[in-house]
């Protein structure tokens, strides 16, 4: 039977707490993050709830100059961000997790990029992201 | 081609009405439900049928809530001002992909036997809104409308993606990065390639009274003081709004209607009009979660299409048709498809091969670059062109040859992209 039980609330509660949770599929052992209540591999709903860590694997930098404005389409995602920081977009993944993801990853700047596109894959923090709305988002930050 | 329904689907009808802005004077007056009946009687007219004809209509509009004055299910209105009143309506939201996932939803109708004649039409207006408060005529620019609207955030659902800081555009430019990693090409290549691009589809459009923008880019810069165009649009009158997209690179938007008629081939046959057969459609959808998701449902929509056509290889295709929210699109989705040779489709661009007159067509009616794009409606909008030039009646930007087979591929809010496969085949 399905078990009907807050997701996005735990997820979120944790996020407060200092923890990144994923699921783990206990059929398939399938590892999804952000947390969904049904496996993306096997299609089963019996996940737990999984810890992944505190650290990331950075494949790629996509720097963007944060000075390029964008029209009203097409512009950085950060509206309900507290800090206004800049910060760019990586591809990575959790050690312990099975697919790669986007993410917002902070340290990156117009004089290192170069040089930390040069030693990817990386190591990066995970950075919480503070909200207007009273909550947290996951990002990452590279190691200084 | 080979049509995979079990009941045989024809295109018979379309409208033909174009791509504006409220703010132009032959607009002047009119709202969204104007536009809207306009578009449906074109296709009506066009097929040869009455509104009591019509078994069912499948509707696509993506932000009635925000610009038609708060508005939700507008069925009952819209069936009036198109004579349907009574008859079974479906509305499909899904972003940009509403109206190809109308016409597909159409298509399904009549191949299940269950309706013989659907109306498959959409409306849109991008940035223009009417008050919750006054009746439709009464429109305002979106910038003034008094509640939240984002249409690049409004596309992601509040569950995770609305709030990780993933920005759309790096997501569209995503193609850009794919292609440099994989193909070796550099930056300013790539830019070049972007820049022809915008310069092919606006020679297109200039051709094609139905498209918004339709003053070349050759003149614009001349206009300017540049002789060579090129010059012009790496300058900063055509600015970059994302690390590879400029200006002339991204999307239109703007208000349009749209309708087509779609019926049995048995119906095509009594009605004597000239039928275009769907042959297939296949769709798939995603989440930004998945690195180049973009390229990846091109891929699940190619494959689902082309594994039921063991001949097509996709450069045998006469014409593509392919949704361009940013430049990158056009090419990853050429390629993929087939159409251009994979890791090469740049240099048919740069040499303008891909102009409604070159030996590989993509978009002859000017693409959302120059044509336009009305959300909800532009799929609806993209098959009628691909009709119109499957049918030799495309006008001035007719492609110069015959064109019995079509690929319209379509793409919205970043998570749904649809295929479809067209033959002249009677
Ligand atoms: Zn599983």
């Amino acid at each position: 039977m399905y078990k009907l039980r807050p997701i996005l609330k735990t997820y979120y509660d944790s996020l407060e707490d200092g923890k990144v949770l994923g699921m783990k599929c206990t059929d398939c052992g399938d590892v999804v993050w952000p947390p969904l209540p049904t496996c993306q591999k096997c299609g089963g709903y019996n996940l737990d709830w999984y810890d992944m860590g505190d650290e990331a694997v950075i494949d790629e930098i996509r720097y963007e100059d944060s000075s390029v404005g964008g029209d009203y389409t097409f512009r950085k995602a950060n509206d309900y961000f507290v800090d206004k920081s800049p910060y760019c977009i990586c591809v990575g993944h959790f050690p312990r997790g099975t697919e790669q993801f986007h993410a917002a990853l902070y340290g990156v700047t117009e004089e290192n990029k170069d040089e930390l596109i040069s030693q990817l894959p990386l190591k990066a923090k995970v950075k919480f992201i503070q909200l207007d709305g009273g909550f947290k988002s996951v990002g990452f930050e590279i190691k200084k | 081609m080979k049509q995979q329904f079990t009941r045989p689907v024809s295109v018979v009808g379309t409208s033909t009405l174009g791509q504006r802005y409220f703010d132009d004077p032959e607009y002047e007056g009119l709202s969204i439900y104007e536009l809207w009946a306009c578009a449906c009687h074109q296709a009506m007219d066009d097929a040869g049928v009455k509104p009591k004809d019509i078994d069912k209509i499948v509707y696509s509009q993506f932000a009635n809530f925000v610009t038609a004055g708060n508005a939700m299910a507008m069925v009952g209105s819209l069936e009036e001002w198109a004579g349907v009143a009574g008859k079974p309506i479906t509305h499909i939201e899904q972003a940009c992909a509403s109206g190809y996932i109308a016409f597909t939803e159409a298509c399904n109708a009549v191949a299940s036997g269950k309706a013989d004649i659907v109306l498959c039409a959409g409306v849109e207006t991008p940035k223009h809104f009417n008050a919750r408060n006054q009746p439709a005529y009464m429109i305002q620019p979106i910038s003034k409308y008094d509640g939240w609207w984002s249409p690049g955030r409004v596309l992601f659902d509040t569950t995770y993606y609305r709030f990780d800081g993933v920005s759309d555009n790096l997501l569209t430019e995503e193609q850009g990065k794919y292609y440099q990693k994989h193909y070796g090409i550099s930056e300013e290549t790539l830019d070049e390639t972007y820049n022809a691009m915008a310069v092919n589809l606006r020679r297109n459009a200039s051709r094609n009274p139905r498209a918004c923008e339709r003053k070349e880019y050759t003149e614009i810069a001349k206009e300017n003081g540049y002789d060579d165009v090129m010059d012009y649009m790496r300058s900063d009158h055509n600015p970059k709004i994302t690390q590879y997209i400029r200006k002339s690179g991204s999307v239109l938007h703007n208000v349009a209607a749209g309708a087509i008629i779609v019926c049995s081939e048995e119906m095509a046959k009594k009605l004597n009009k000239k039928a275009v057969t769907v042959i297939d459609h296949a769709s798939s959808s995603n989440t930004q979660r998945h690195p180049y998701c973009f390229h990846q449902m091109n891929v699940d929509v190619r494959d689902a299409l082309y594994k039921n056509q063991p001949d097509l290889k996709g450069d045998d295709l006469d014409l593509m048709v392919t949704t361009v929210m940013t430049s990158g699109e056009q090419l990853d989705s050429a390629e993929v498809f087939g159409y251009l040779p994979e890791g090469k489709g740049y240099q048919y661009e740069l040499d303008g091969r891909t102009c409604f007159d070159g030996d590989t067509p993509i978009n002859p009616h000017g693409g959302d670059l120059s044509f336009g794009h009305a959300f909800g409606a532009a799929g609806i909008n993209m098959i009628s062109e691909a009709i119109l030039q499957m049918r030799g009646e495309a006008g001035g930007c007719q492609v110069p040859k015959p064109v019995n087979t079509c690929l319209v591929r379509g793409m919205g809010g970043g998570h749904t992209t649809v295929g479809i496969l067209l033959e002249n085949q009677q």
